[in-house]
């Protein structure tokens, strides 16, 4: 059996996941969420991987391969490095083996990610122009309107008549909020309309990318929010896109889980590549 | 007094690489008097001619991301590449007005226009255009490159106030042979064991070859390769490519961070290919211009603006480069708008689909900002060839 580390480092949080890999059967060992709150991301992450190895019983030598994703790469003690795309891809199939495509929404950006079967990235699309279709901007209006993160994506679920705020440009998303709240429009159906514009955008990705089968796999920071996901599901139902929309409750490991399972692939294939090699025999 | 560190070296190089007003230069001028600076542009010179005449060659690769280019943008049009806008800014302001004589090598027609604009700039700057032979038989190409050598090397005489003998020539190729061999060697310490010597340092560490006297540079090489031995540093699962391209104009150096940073171990590049233009040692016996010259036709490397006669030869340097180094694959990072570089791409790819080695091509310039699609692209590419390619 061969013990895996996949560790995330994205904008908002650090994510660990630890695994069992071997014999066809992959188990959980540990796991943790760390939100960075202006804290020195490197020293963070030594700190819940040397947490997650504690809990499990383990050391740093008991570890086989240990992945970084994310913003990871300048980790000194990992040993190698997989772009966060292709974590996603594998950590959701990972998840949900009917995924085929990974929409990625974490503070900074979303991303859709076609994949096959195998975790294999075939094609994307990312969000650009503006942070209005990322978690840091619904983070910065839940502050503005005084809610806790966890509860936007219940509130959201409550709005009735979503006002709509643009999805092109954050700094006009956040003028149009503060309107809303000069025209005493509720903080539910506020948010309903801030997910569904970024439920817009989000659709527009998958329909660009082409998926025509399989789930939408909703993963990263976001992948939590239920009102988001519930908004994505909306949007693609109105433009009638041939696939089933999910999240899952451990989506936001998705990057880390991908991580570690590549790490356990890539250490097999290192080994190989050893036993393969003239020096052996 | 302790052998200095990896770190302190790097750290001076740094220094020197961000020292647009060439300081070190300066004093090494400053320090006898009559000493004279002669500049010169990628990607070869025969440096030997500039240090057998008492000068310093100084080697000018545009200004990089640190200058705003003001003036140069009057003189060249938007679709023309920057170092020669960048390079114009240096002499413009001020920052090159210690030089004395000035090299435009013939890599590209923007760089061989350059020369005349200098000429009508700086008229008081000693300014050749040095040209090479496309021709690579002895009789043909061989007859003119010499009468070039020749030409420049009287002409450098006359700038120096000294004759330009055989003796000091030949003693200049001892010199710039063990400057090559360690760079030779610094190559293959580096395509051995890159996580030891990474290629943001290397690059450090040749470009500093640029500004210093060649005797210090070699001790720097040498310094620097002890002290690289000498320090065991984390091996990481990368994957291990080859960087083509970037032999005129350079990178900024946070886009080598970015594609180090992003899973890839640069094993060989193109970087100042003045360095290892000549493939072997120059003869210290016999007439230092034929040495030069049959060095040049018959022992030099391959790029993108040199041609290769013989069509089924063409390209056969990447896929050499690829083998000897036991590389992965191939990024091809052009500036924008090089000729040389871009119109080259196409044979190369060609000649590396032929044998399944993956590759993939980006372009920048000398002051790109936005790495993130560098980082996307070599990092997704690191994935695939660890992932999915077949050993």
């Amino acid at each position: 059996m061969t013990i895996t580390a996949g560790i995330d480092v994205g904008t908002g949080c650090v994510k660990v996941a630890l695994f069992e890999t071997g014999g066809g059967t992959v188990r959980w060992l540990g796991r943790r969420v760390d939100r960075i709150r202006q804290r020195d991301p490197y020293a963070l992450t030594a700190e819940a991987f040397d947490g997650v190895l504690k809990e499990a019983g383990l050391g740093r030598g008991d570890v086989a391969y240990t992945a970084t994703t994310g913003d990871g790469e300048s980790i000194a003690f990992a040993t190698g490095h997989f772009y966060s795309m292709t974590t996603h891809a594998r950590g959701a199939i990972h998840l949900d083996p009917t995924t085929r495509l990974v929409l990625d929404v974490g503070a900074l950006h979303g991303r859709a990610i076609r994949t096959d079967a195998r975790g294999k990235v075939l094609s994307y699309k990312m969000t650009s122009q503006c942070a209005s279709g990322s978690g840091q901007f619904l983070e910065n209006i839940a502050r503005y309107l005084g809610i806790a993160q966890d509860e936007i994506g219940t509130l959201s679920l409550q709005g009735t008549a979503p006002e709509k705020v643009s999805s092109i440009c954050a700094v006009l998303a956040e003028t149009d909020v503060i309107n809303m709240v000069s025209r005493g429009i509720s903080a539910a159906n506020i948010l309903k309309g801030i997910h569904v514009s970024m439920a817009q955008r989000l659709a527009a990705l998958v329909r660009g990318i082409g998926v025509l089968e399989g789930t939408v796999l909703v993963t990263g920071g976001l992948g939590l929010d239920a009102g988001l996901v519930a908004a994505i599901q909306e949007a693609g139902a109105e433009a009638q896109l041939p696939v089933q929309v999910r999240s899952h409750p451990d989506a936001i490991y998705a990057g880390a889980i991908g991580a570690a399972l590549w790490g356990a692939f890539r250490h097999q294939k290192l080994a190989a590549q050893v036993a393969a090699s003239p020096a052996a025999s | 007094m302790p052998a200095p560190t990896t770190a302190a070296l790097v750290t001076r190089c740094q220094a020197l690489f961000d020292d647009l007003s060439f300081g070190a230069a300066r004093e090494w001028k400053a320090a006898a008097a009559g000493r004279r600076v002669v500049a010169y542009m990628p990607i070869y010179v025969p440096r030997e001619l500039i240090h057998a005449a008492g000068m310093l060659p100084l080697g000018i690769l545009g200004a990089g991301e640190n200058l705003e280019v003001i003036h140069g943008d009057a003189y060249y049009q938007s679709y023309i590449c920057r170092i020669p806008r960048s390079t114009l800014d240096l002499g413009i302001t001020g920052r090159l007005d210690f030089v004395d004589g000035f090299l435009f090598p013939s890599i590209c027609d923007v760089i061989r226009n350059l020369s005349g604009i200098w000429k009508i700039l700086f008229p008081k700057v000693y300014v050749h255009y040095f040209d090479v032979p496309q021709n690579f038989d002895p009789e043909v190409g061989g007859v003119f490159y010499r009468q070039e050598l020749q030409e420049l090397r009287e002409a450098l005489a006359r700038l120096a106030g000294r004759p330009i003998t055989d003796d000091a020539l030949r003693a200049s190729f001892a010199l710039y042979n063990q400057n090559r061999r360690l760079v030779r060697e610094l190559y293959a310490f580096r395509a051995g064991a890159p996580w030891r010597a990474p290629a943001s340092e290397t690059y450090l560490v040749l470009r500093a070859g640029m500004v210093l006297p060649v005797e210090e540079h070699n001790q720097l090489l040498a310094d620097y390769l002890a002290a690289a031995r000498a320090e065991e540093r984390p091996r990481r699962d990368n994957c291990r490519i080859v960087l083509n391209g970037v032999f005129c104009e350079q990178p900024p150096l946070s886009m080598i961070k970015a594609i180090e940073m992003s899973g890839c171990y640069i094993v060989d590049d193109d970087f100042m290919l003045v360095h290892r233009w000549l493939l072997e040692d120059l003869p210290v016996t016999g007439d230092p211009i034929a040495a030069l010259s049959t060095a040049f036709l018959s022992g030099s490397t391959e790029n993108g603006a040199k041609y290769q006669p013989r069509q089924e030869l063409k390209g056969q340097y990447i896929l050499e480069a690829v083998r000897a180094n036991a590389a992965e694959g191939v990024i091809f990072a052009a500036p924008s708008f090089c000729d040389p570089a871009l119109l080259e791409r196409p044979m190369l790819e060609k000649v590396l689909d032929r044998v399944d080695v993956p590759h993939i091509g980006f372009k920048y310039a000398e002051n790109s900002a936005q790495l993130q699609p560098v980082r996307e692209q070599a990092g997704t590419f690191a994935d695939s060839i660890k992932l999915w390619s077949t050993p």
